[in-house]
């Protein structure tokens, strides 16, 4: 078996773990796929219109293409999406996960805040990288958050 | 007055759990109204900025804001649900309320849109001249630069279209707000223990 060690809502985990994929997909935008034409008119950034200001100068750029979002949007869809299929591999930390979980979502949170108001103040420059390493520590705490309820019994039978 | 376990809302997610469609209807109706205001809104600074022959306008600004705003409307969708009805939330219902109010933005904020062209039926053309007025402002060769206007140009038009923007933002709105309401079930939904 592939992942022995997910005891609950295997349906739902195969879904989200699909559609996850799925997103990460989209949002690496039409140079993934070798799209010819402008990129603004790219399906990929007509799907993620409403959702990120998709300024190409806060997108990594794959074959000569911005990613259909940001970079922080994107960090936050990875580091959601490889936890999530790594989720199986996180049954022996469960214990600390469930104690720690909580925090560590708003500690990850306050961090991107932070982030962006100090930068919109002009007291600290983000870069690229540093918004996609903060944005990948929202989406991987997300998942360790919602990581008990696939990994151990919750519910009484 | 005593309830039997049967007859509490909710418990054991069977038959008799309350409906979640006010708590979606309501979660839809306030988050498609902010995804249409910070729409509208980016499009009226465009139309009333300066070409500065810059991708990045400052209209979009607001959308650094507003960045995955419209994604959150599954959380509180679940979170009207545990508040209103007090009963435990399993994570796949979260997730399916989710979906649902994502849905539902995507509804709202298309039907807000097509209204507010009848209110202003020269705003997309007023956006197309500020965006390619601000493509013209811009220090590329000219073969390059009119391909990006044609490209724009065709793209803001078919935007136009329920069908085009129905197309992207059901699912995109609806994938989102699954995940958020997967979250929200876990935060706010009580575990079924607590209230054994």
């Amino acid at each position: 078996m592939m992942y022995p060690r997910l005891a609950h809502n295997r349906k739902l985990y195969g879904i989200v773990a699909g559609l996850c994929v799925l997103l990460l997909i989209v949002a690496s935008g039409g140079g993934l796929f070798h799209q010819t034409g402008f990129w603004m008119g790219d399906w990929q950034h007509q799907a993620f219109r409403m959702l990120c200001h998709q300024d190409p100068a806060r997108s990594f750029w794959i074959n000569g293409k911005p990613m259909a979002v940001c970079t922080r949007c994107y960090g936050i869809y990875a580091g959601f999406s490889l936890l999530w299929l790594g989720l199986p591999m996180l049954s022996s930390g469960i214990r600390f996960i469930k104690r720690h979980a909580g925090r560590l979502l708003v500690g990850a949170i306050t961090v991107n805040i932070i982030d962006v108001v100090v930068n919109m103040l002009g007291f600290w420059q983000n870069t690229l990288a540093s918004r996609t390493v903060t944005g990948a520590v929202i989406g991987m705490t997300a998942v360790l958050y919602l990581a008990d309820k696939f990994l151990t019994s919750t519910q009484k039978t | 007055m005593e309830t039997t376990d049967q007859q509490k809302p909710g418990v054991g997610n069977g038959n008799g759990a309350p409906s979640y469609w006010s708590s979606v209807a309501i979660a839809s109706v306030l988050f498609g109204i902010i995804a249409f205001i910070i729409s509208i809104t980016m499009i009226y600074i465009t139309i009333n900025s300066e070409a500065t022959g810059s991708f990045f306008s400052p209209s979009q600004l607001i959308g650094v804001l507003g960045c995955l705003v419209g994604a959150f409307g599954g959380m509180v969708a679940t979170w009207h649900y545990a508040s209103e009805f007090d009963v435990p939330i399993k994570l796949g219902k979260g997730a399916l309320i989710g979906l649902f109010t994502g849905f539902g933005i995507s509804l709202i904020s298309v039907l807000l849109n097509q209204l507010w062209g009848l209110i202003d039926p020269d705003m997309t053309q007023q956006m197309i001249d500020s965006m390619v007025a601000n493509f013209e402002a811009m220090d590329l060769p000219e073969e390059q630069k009119q391909q990006m206007i044609d490209s724009t140009v065709q793209n803001m038009r078919s935007q136009q279209s329920i069908g085009s923007q129905l197309l992207w933002g059901l699912p995109m709105y609806g994938i989102l707000n699954l995940l958020t309401g997967m979250i929200g079930a876990k935060l706010f939904g009580k575990d079924e223990d607590e209230l054994a």
